[in-house]
């Protein structure tokens, strides 16, 4: 399994969607979660650099696995998600910044149809508060904004958690695209 | 000044005179404070070549301009003299409420010279300093010792006392020997306790009320409360130190092939679950319990019982081949009141072990610490600690020790940055002086492969120097897992009023380190100490540890001294010494 975390995660670093050692992946196993180390980095992971954490309690391997893991576990509870990716992808993160709005509403068709609205949340990095709000988010969303920090999706498997990572940022970069012509000024 | 009294007390315990010191301000912006303060007060009151227990080793206790101020993990100090377990020079290292007690009654540290006639202790009132006989306390072990001081010495409105004291073993001159603060807060290594015995010094007790004045106060909670923000992000700290404590280590390390098993013959003990954080979790009601200030709590106790850190459950578990929690506490406990460092405690025991080619009976490990403490029977082979046992009973190669000190719960040939650590640490195997666990275990800052040397030498110095910088804040380690030199130079920079940047902080680190370095060769160590047991050139018995490749090791430490900036015998240069300021 960590051979299609690596590969996702030299996809993601590869298209400008996650730098340096930021962002995270998991993938479900069962009762467990499979997910990168913390300081590690996404188009670099080998067998060492992902670690098995339990779902329902918290043991040593927290102490190794990525800041996040209580936001992923907790997504895991409380949604049917099997795979789950975090970036800082620059699109997203400029639009959540802009935006003072609860969901972003894409602008293209293609976007709109597939995601509809992305919401935005709020909570600190690794925070329980963000771990219950992206969870609620993404119980009936493919994907959520979490304002000033980047972009949680969530799929069945690795790669439809790794589409909607794409077309979230796909669709706030048009979105931005279509706003700084209109406005000028780069307010939404 | 702020931060610093600009002063400390120096005890002559042979004439019972006690002086109030002044130190020239550049002398604390040069090594700050705990162990750097320590280390220079050592070189320059200290011969070469004086007998450690001897009446004319000096021996400080010090805090640092960090300690006593709210800022987070700082209660801490340190105490430094020359150890009788290595002949090195040696730093322990503290939290608890003693330091800052120290902070509190308004001196920076203490010098102790000479040897007292007859058992005292030194109390601290405020201003009011004096030697008391200590002959109600000579023979009790360190439980009883605390008890009766405490009793003796209540709080008193704001004034709370600390106390630092010894147990038998350090009356009986056991080169392991610890000092012991507060019950379950320990000056661990190098023996720091026997030097206190020889010295006919039973405690230390301090209390004062003085606030340390700060030169920013706005500035101050600003960082700190930066760096309570960064250490709630991190999970080593916010989870698994705060849920598990240091116990949390030991699956983990298991997990990773790095557990000392069997004394070091292997790598991997089958029963790890049994001496584990988790079962310690699973079966224990624990009360948690933290060092003055520290938002980590990362100690606990169950009912009078103190839970026992990691290097504790591996060294007289795993490496002993024992599975048996309970014993383990209970070793711990009894070493804890006889005053005896735990790491070296179970590596002798485990050597000893090998040496008599079978494992020790639980019962029987209990009464040889026992026998050691009271410097008796069998006990008293192994009071010397694993190095000078193994030579004793003809196989040096069964003591796993770098200049005679115990290596503690991680075994080398996983970690090659440790290894390098261990083989180049001014007190001997010690795994705080670099603590490359960070980046080679927790990825903090940044995973590091821990497979390989390639790039450790250059790395390793910065880490020593770090790390060096916090033992003299003084600042608990554990908190480089969430901030670094920036996060403690601008709070050091809000308590002191004088502008230090990381640079500088590292540069004070690799001041102090440069100066241990040069007490040691002074003493006599050579490049030829700066190695590690033959055994870790060689595959763990268990076939899950690759024994260390010997040309790379020694080429990357010819790197580490290049890096150092040192000759290729281990030596400072004249040309470093001076860009140091060390004449
Ligand atoms: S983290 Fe633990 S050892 Fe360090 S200061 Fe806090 S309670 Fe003490």
């Amino acid at each position: 399994m960590w051979r299609e975390i690596n590969r996702f995660g030299r996809k993601l670093v590869e298209y400008g969607l996650a730098h340096s050692h930021f962002g995270n992946i998991s993938v479900r196993t069962g009762d467990g979660l499979l997910i990168t180390r913390s300081g590690s980095m996404l188009d670099e992971i080998d067998e060492n650099m992902v670690v098995h954490c339990r779902l329902y309690q918290e043991d040593c391997f927290d102490t190794i696995a990525s800041s996040e893991t209580i936001v992923h576990r907790r997504i895991y509870q409380q949604t049917s998600a099997l795979a789950i990716i975090h970036v800082h992808s620059p699109y997203a993160v400029a639009l959540s910044l802009l935006s003072e709005e609860e969901y972003l509403v894409p602008r293209d068709t293609e976007s709109k149809y597939f995601l509809h609205r992305i919401p935005l949340v709020t909570g600190g990095v690794g925070s329980a508060e963000l771990a219950a709000n992206l969870a609620g988010a993404l119980s009936q969303h493919k994907a959520a904004i979490v304002r000033g920090h980047g972009t949680f999706a969530a799929g069945k498997i690795l790669e439809e958690a790794y589409v909607n990572t794409c077309s979230v940022e796909h669709a706030c970069k048009v979105h931005y695209l279509c706003t700084n012509k209109t406005t000028g000024d780069g307010t939404l | 000044m702020f931060g610093w009294w600009g002063k400390g007390l120096e005890v002559d315990l042979g004439s019972g005179e006690i002086v109030v010191k002044r130190l020239p301000r550049e002398i604390y912006e040069m090594y700050l404070g705990g162990r750097g303060l320590g280390v220079k007060l050592l070189w320059d009151h200290l011969q070469a070549g004086i007998d450690p227990l001897s009446p004319q080793n000096v021996m400080i206790f010090a805090a640092g301009p960090l300690t006593g101020t709210r800022a987070p993990a700082a209660g801490r100090h340190a105490v430094v003299t020359k150890s009788p377990l290595t002949g090195t020079i040696f730093d322990g290292n503290a939290g608890g409420y003693w330091g800052t007690a120290l902070k509190k009654a308004g001196y920076d540290y203490i010098l102790f010279k000479g040897r007292a006639p007859s058992p005292v202790f030194l109390l601290i009132r405020g201003d009011r300093v004096s030697l008391e006989s200590a002959a109600f306390l000579w023979g009790k072990n360190t439980d009883q010792t605390i008890r009766l001081l405490k009793d003796k010495f209540p709080a008193e409105g704001k004034r709370r006392y600390g106390i630092a004291c010894i147990g038998r073993a350090g009356e009986n001159g056991v080169a392991f020997a610890c000092i012991m603060n507060d019950r379950g807060n320990t000056c661990g290594r190098g023996g720091l306790g026997a030097v206190m015995g020889s010295k006919n010094l039973k405690a230390v007790v301090v209390g004062g009320e003085e606030t340390v004045p700060l030169a920013d106060d706005e500035a101050f909670e600003e960082y700190r409360r930066d760096i309570l923000r960064l250490l709630v992000a991190s999970p080593v700290s916010s989870k698994g130190l705060s849920s598990f404590g240091t116990s949390v280590l030991v699956n983990l390390i298991n997990y990773m092939k790095l557990l000392p098993t069997d004394n070091f013959r292997r790598v991997y003990f089958e029963e790890a679950y049994e001496v584990s954080g988790e079962k310690i979790r699973d079966n224990y009601e624990r009360k948690k319990r933290a060092c003055f200030g520290c938002p980590i709590a990362c100690k606990s106790r169950a009912g009078e019982m103190e839970i026992p850190e990691y290097e504790t459950l591996a060294l007289l578990g795993p490496a002993c081949n024992n599975s048996s929690l309970e014993s383990i506490m209970e070793m711990n406990h009894l070493c804890n009141d006889y005053g005896l460092d735990t790491i070296t405690t179970g590596a002798t025991l485990s050597c000893y072990a090998e040496i008599l080619g079978r494992d020790l009976l639980q019962e029987e490990m209990l009464e040889l610490i026992r026998e050691v403490g009271e410097h008796e029977g069998a006990g008293a082979q192994l009071s010397r600690g694993s190095a000078l046992l193994a030579a004793k009973m003809g196989q040096p190669g069964a003591a796993m020790q770098v200049k005679k000190l115990e290596l503690p719960g991680y075994d080398p040939r996983g970690a090659l940055g440790m290894a390098l650590g261990y083989a180049t640490s001014n007190r001997g195997g010690c795994h705080l002086r670099a603590y490359m666990i960070g980046p080679e275990i927790f990825g903090k800052p940044k995973l590091l492969n821990r497979l390989t040397f390639v790039g450790k030498s250059g790395l390793l110095p910065v880490f020593q120097n770090f790390f060096t910088t916090m033992d003299s804040l003084v600042v608990c380690k554990f908190v480089s897992f969430s901030a670094g030199e920036e996060e403690l130079a601008a709070i050091l920079s809000s308590v002191t009023g004088v502008h230090f940047s990381a640079q500088d902080l590292l540069r004070i680190g690799e001041r102090i380190w440069n100066l241990e370095r040069l007490f040691n060769l002074r003493e006599g160590f050579s490049v030829s100490d700066d190695t590690l047991p033959e055994r870790f050139f060689h595959n763990s018995d268990d076939g899950y540890a690759k024994g260390l490749n010997r040309d790379e090791f020694m080429r990357a430490l010819r790197e580490y001294y290049f890096y150092r900036g040192w000759t290729e015998e281990g030596v400072p240069t004249g040309e470093k010494l001076t860009q140091l300021g060390i004449n």
